[in-house]
């Protein structure tokens, strides 16, 4: 039975509702006892008479309090359930994830839904089949049907795809598969293909349908393009319910290689809009860096956009008409181009005939005169596919005379013989200042400086067409950069020279500006089909459903030409496509697409939210709630009996309500209190200010001790030997702690030791990545030989370190740093002396004046690993006693003198790097110095 | 200063405590000189003069000798200044007696609040704090009914009456008090510090005896807060302190006005009384200062009767 949104497990025990009148009636007719009191005047009391002799009822509102409190109780025995599951139909229960990119964002609420179900079957003994749409419809067999418990193990394996879900075609097989009837849950990603009312009708026809889905579809991108100096990305939604912001993220390599987030962006959806075009807005420098941009939240692959040509480092290539000669840089047509393209754009040096296979998206060429037959073929393919060539005039072009009878078509504009220049034949009298640039030309809102001068300049012939073709004038209205357009391509001139011959435009910022801008426009418009059909692509990297770029594996090559048009699928992934030198970015949005919710589904079709309020049991709260009342009722029994005043009284009556108060919390939090854990907090704040030593918990109680104990020993020969002074050692969970808080770890390793987590993993990656130590201690000095996995906990050791990031591995050479940062050590024995101890594999020893100098990088070894359980060697009782004995005599007093000094020079090492290792060059620097 | 409520507990109990804490009030007043009056027979040397000739050290007058007087109390060298014979007279002095009586019935013992002092803590430190004037001036005092019932001066005196009565009260002892038979001395002093909730009928041997021996004084009624308020309500059994004594009531709020007007007649006939006797009346609340009450004492006990 159930009432709105609540359930009752027994409904009958509600009959004993019924029963609440006559309690009413019955606690009405009996007064509350009269309360005894010594007073001593009660001989002036004797023989008075009671005016009010009606016998005292209860209070209506105490009545109410215990009808309250039965009533309470009574519910609550009748076991109440808030958002119960819905009772199953029986039969087999179809589970369908939509299964593409777009159920990425919630995939683990997903995955909730669907193991609630599966539990929910698999309770009821049905059985069922989870099918993921984004696969393709299986050629032969049925629905795989299996007891639900078995798909709930089965589970960890459906993973996102990073392409949308063919529902015609499922729905095609659906309505001819021998199935026979089912109940299906299908869980929606809310974006439509046009397929799902077919798909909907199949299962209709097949028995009862629930479509859940998420409160908002996931968003997607589609590639970025550039526009007015900005990098634009368009976001795309399913619908167009509301205001919903929306963050970019573009990210890339820094200049140290590591990736990181160069530039971000928010933007917000309309109302009624289902796109939006965000600009991104950072340096060139970063924006030539930009590998992807993606969605601040809810990653999936379709939220992710790999960045291809279209807004990359373009690739300029210079070509000069003359070669310059030794020492002279500043006279080099060249020079000034180099310094101005460099820090934005990648400039390849070619002979001309050359140039072109290297695949340039801007071409400039400096003051070259006459242009052969084959490479003004070769050119102008080239321009009308998209190419940018750029030229400036010069004394070579002048005499040349290029296009001054006729036109060039590979000059922008008909030129005047001569030129003109001050003193000149077309005579100045002064060297010419530019004018602003035009409004919508592509040098449009670039300030002009004042110094800038033009002393020469070859000379447009006044043709009708040349007004279009000006980009940028002097003061007299003469153009000074002329531009046609070819094709998809372009053609620029610049009328004086790209050195400071003729202007000293090269020398002023100007010149720079003028050319990124032109470099932005080059290119700019992606692989195009042609260029990317023919051949056979290889994918390099593929995507994920989370738009997690992978190392692909069992992908074939693709023909060009399905790259260029179809969609990703199963055998063309999303991701960065090879072919030769040539890389395409496969995206799962193309350009105009656009996201379409889902429609077209049958009315039949029971819809549900996907978050579904979790089923929770009202019972222990309505029982924590009427012993609360009956407290309440004890309370307000005294107060009106008046005993609540006298001494006694009032102490049992405290006692007895906070006995029931207290059971009625303890009832309530036994059952859904959640312990909220403040402790690691302050955990934090303990291991961030001071520093502390840090220790992996095994779970074995033994081992913890002994590690924290050999910590603590360590801890206190630090503070009593060296600056260093550690706080009380800590234990960490790796699951749980927080461990980039601490500098060094030290992780005995036990046989039955499970490997980290996927996060914990991450975590000791990041941890080893940035600076901190891992001390592995496997116990056992190393008898299964270096580093073997013949010991229980050498194979333990393996399996923990197969999942991290631990770098190549040597024995502590005799140079290590680690043998001096403190003490002198040639040997780092622990309880045993046995072992050897690994450390990161130092780069080969180059010989440096004769000397082997190592170019030890500026880390610290991430990883110390070794057998001679050094936490037992450390180990001290509270007393300061050491805790286990070491060797024998004298000799083993020695030993763990040695280990200590090891544990000294280790957290050294961890704290100062490589400092000791410079350390050694002062004598040779000092020396060099005195000369 | 004194603060009733925290006393109870923070102080020395029994009876160091108690002596302490009336020398305590009765330390800030002067010297009690009490008025010696009517006092024929029971005349004991002390330091007060009577303002007429009577046993005594100081000179009082010379008299002419009349016929009767012995001849040893001629004054002979007064004499020899003239043909009469003189007589030397001396001031008489005498230390007066006040007899106090704490009753230490069970109904004393009651109190509302268990931080304030009960009624008989209350009456045996008003009575001790009196005490200690007197002794200081020289008087005698007199617990009735106790070890200390003679009358003495002195520390001793003192000693005693704070042993008796910061003494643990008896296990049986009547539910309401009335004063003991002691003989009290001519024309000595009574005080009677009880609540006079008991029979009023108790008080009338003693009373009788008082009116006898010339003795005048003073009844001093201690009662609890709620004695006089009656704050009580509910259905209640109210209760002697004994249990002796019971009456059941369905609304104790009801009976408040008849209550408090059943008192002030008990208050209106302890007055009465009281007049009759040439006697006078305090009503004491334990929740007022002691302070108060114990300078109307001094007052009452040092006037002129």
């Amino acid at each position: 039975m159930s009432i709105g949104p609540v359930a009752f497990l027994a409904p009958w025990l509600l009959l004993g509702l019924a029963a609440l009148p006559i309690l009413w009636w019955l606690l009405r007719a009996v007064p509350p006892a009269p309360a005894r009191r010594a007073f001593p005047g009660v001989r002036l009391l004797l023989g008075l008479d009671d005016p009010e002799r009606m016998p005292e009822r209860t209070p209506w509102w105490l009545l109410a309090l215990r009808m309250l409190a039965l009533a309470a109780a009574i519910i609550a025995f009748a076991g109440p359930v808030l958002n119960p599951r819905a009772e199953g139909r029986g039969g087999p229960l179809l589970v369908l994830l939509d299964g593409g990119w777009a159920d990425a964002p919630g995939w683990n609420a997903r995955m909730d839904r669907v193991a609630a179900a599966l539990e929910d079957a698999s309770r009821e003994g049905r059985t069922a089949a989870v099918l993921s749409l984004a696969a393709a419809p299986p050629a032969e067999g049925g629905i795989p049907w299996r007891a639900a418990s078995e798909w709930q193990g089965r589970l960890a394996g459906f993973a996102p795809q990073p392409w949308a879900p063919d529902r015609g075609a499922w729905a095609a097989w659906i309505a001819g598969a021998q199935a026979g009837d089912f109940e299906t849950l299908w869980l929606g990603d809310g974006i439509g293909d046009g397929g799902e009312g077919a798909l909907a009708e199949a299962l209709l026809a097949r028995g009862p349908v629930t479509l859940a889905r998420a409160g908002r579809s996931a968003l997607a991108l589609t590639p970025p393009w550039l526009e007015e100096g900005a990098l634009r990305v368009r976001a795309l939604r399913a619908g167009v319910a509301g205001a919903v912001p929306v963050g970019i993220l573009a990210i890339g390599p820094d200049p140290n290689g590591i990736e990181r987030v160069l530039g971000s962006a928010t933007a917000e959806f309309g109302a009624g809009a289902d796109s939006v075009d965000v600009p991104v807005a950072m340096p060139i420098e970063l924006r030539n860096r930009v590998m992807r941009l993606q969605l601040a939240e809810g990653a999936s692959a379709g939220g992710v956009v790999l960045a291809d040509d279209a807004v990359r480092r373009r690739k300029v290539g210079l070509v000069s008409g003359r070669a310059g000669g030794e020492g002279q840089d500043l006279v080099d047509p060249l020079h000034y181009l180099r310094k101005a393209l460099e820090p934005f754009a990648e400039v390849v040096e070619a002979p001309l005939g050359e140039m072109l296979n290297t695949a340039p998206d801007m071409l400039i060429l400096a003051d070259v005169g006459a242009i052969g037959e084959a490479e003004r073929a070769l050119l102008m393919p080239w321009i009308e596919a998209g190419g940018l060539l750029v030229r400036f005039a010069g004394p070579r072009l002048a005499a040349s005379g290029a296009g001054q009878l006729e036109p060039d078509p590979l000059l922008p504009v008909r030129l005047r013989a001569g030129g003109r220049s001050v003193g000149g034949a077309m005579s100045w009298g002064a060297p010419r200042k530019l004018r602003p640039f035009p409004e919508g030309g592509p040098f449009a809102g670039l300030p002009v400086p004042e110094d800038v001068d033009i002393s020469a300049q070859v000379v447009a012939q006044p043709d009708p067409d040349l007004p279009e073709r000006v980009m940028a004038s002097l003061e007299d209205g003469t153009p000074l950069v002329t531009g046609r357009a070819i094709g998809d391509g372009r053609l620029v001139l610049f009328h004086v020279t790209a050195n400071a011959d003729w202007s000293n435009l090269p020398l002023s910022g100007l010149f720079v500006q003028m050319l990124e801008r032109l470099a932005q426009s080059a290119g700019g418009l992606g692989p195009a089909p042609e260029a990317v059909e023919g051949g056979i692509w290889t994918p390099l990297q593929v995507m994920n459903g989370f738009g997690e770029l992978e190392t692909p594996s069992l992908v074939s090559g693709i023909e060009g030409a399905a790259l260029a048009e179809d969609r990703p699928s199963a055998e063309m992934p999303p991701g960065i496509y090879g072919s030769g030198e040539r890389r395409v970015a496969l995206n799962v949005m193309r350009r105009d697409d656009r996201l379409a919710p889902m429609a077209g589904l049958p009315d039949a079709l029971v819809q549900e939210a996907l978050d579904r309020p979790a089923e929770r049991r009202l019972g222990p709260w309505l029982l924590a709630l009427a012993l609360v009342l009956l407290a309440a009722d004890v309370l307000a029994t005294l107060r009106i009996s008046g005993r609540l005043g006298s001494g006694g009284a009032r102490a049992v009556a405290r006692g007895a309500a906070l006995v029931l108060l207290a059971a009625g919390l303890a009832g309530a939090a036994g059952t859904a209190a959640r312990a909220q854990d403040t402790s690691s907090e302050a955990a934090a704040l303990y291991a961030a200010n001071r520093t502390v030593l840090a220790y992996v918990k095994t779970g074995n109680s033994r081992v913890d001790a002994v590690s924290e104990a050999g910590l603590r020993g360590l801890s206190r020969a630090l503070f009593d030997r060296t600056a260093v002074e550690p706080a009380e050692p800590v234990g960490v969970d790796l699951e749980r702690d927080e461990i980039a808080l601490y500098p060094f770890l030290y992780w005995p390793v036990t046989e039955g030791q499970a490997a980290p987590s996927d996060a914990a993993a991450a975590r000791l990656n990041d941890f080893l990545r940035f600076g901190g130590m891992i001390l592995f201690d496997t116990r056992d000095a190393d008898l299964g030989g270096s580093l073997g996995g013949t010991t229980p906990n050498g194979r333990a050791l393996q399996r923990i370190a197969s999942r991290l990031d631990v770098p190549p591995l040597e024995p502590v050479p005799l140079d290590h740093v680690l043998t001096r940062t403190f003490y002198l050590l040639q040997d780092f024995p622990g309880r045993w002396d046995a072992s050897t101890v690994w450390v990161e594999a130092a780069p080969a020893a180059e010989e440096v004046e004769g000397m082997p100098f190592r170019n030890l990088n500026d880390g610290v070894t991430p990883v110390v690993i070794g057998g001679n359980d050094w936490a037992s060697a450390w180990a001290m009782q509270e007393n300061g006693q050491p805790m286990y004995p070491v060797g024998r005599g004298i000799a083993g007093e020695r030993q763990r003198e040695m280990a200590i000094r090891f544990g000294v020079n280790l957290i050294m090492h961890v704290m100062t790097g490589n400092y000791k290792s410079d350390q050694v060059h002062v004598p040779a620097l000092l020396d060099r110095l005195g000369q | 200063m004194i603060e009733p409520r925290r006393r109870g507990r923070e102080k020395p109990q029994g009876a160091v405590g108690l002596r302490r804490d009336a020398e305590k009030i009765a330390g800030a007043l002067p010297p009690l000189l009490a008025e010696a009056e009517f006092l024929a027979g029971n005349v004991a040397m002390g330091v007060h003069g009577r303002r007429r000739a009577g046993h005594g050290e100081n000179f009082w007058q010379y008299r002419q000798a009349v016929p009767g007087d012995a001849r040893s109390m001629v004054d002979w060298r007064r004499s020899g200044k003239s043909d009469l014979q003189f007589i030397r007279e001396m001031e008489w002095e005498a230390a007066q007696t006040v007899c106090f009586w704490v009753d230490g019935a069970q109904s004393m013992d009651y109190r509302s609040d268990p931080g304030a002092r009960s009624k008989r803590e209350r009456a045996a430190l008003l009575a001790l704090a009196l005490s200690v004037l007197l002794i200081k001036a020289g008087e005698r005092v007199a617990l009735m009914g106790s070890a200390a019932a003679q009358p003495r001066s002195g520390r001793a005196q003192l000693n005693r009456l704070a042993m008796e009565l910061g003494a643990e009260p008896a296990d049986e002892r009547p539910e309401y008090g009335a004063p003991p038979p002691d003989r009290m001395p001519k024309g000595a002093r009574a005080v009677f510090l009880s609540d006079f909730l008991g029979d009023p009928e108790a008080l009338t041997p003693a009373l009788a005896q008082a009116a006898d021996r010339g003795v005048q004084g003073v009844f001093v009624q201690v009662l609890d807060e709620s004695e006089e308020v009656f704050p009580f309500d509910g259905r209640v059994i109210f209760q002697s302190m004994g249990g002796g004594t019971e009456f059941e009531t369905q609304r104790a709020r009801a009976l408040r006005e008849a209550y408090v007007r059943r008192l002030a007649e008990r208050r209106a006939y302890l007055q009465d009384l009281a007049r009759r006797l040439g006697w006078r009346c305090l009503f004491h609340r334990t929740s007022q200062s002691p302070r108060a009450a114990l300078l109307w004492l001094y007052m009452a006990v040092g006037e002129r009767a």
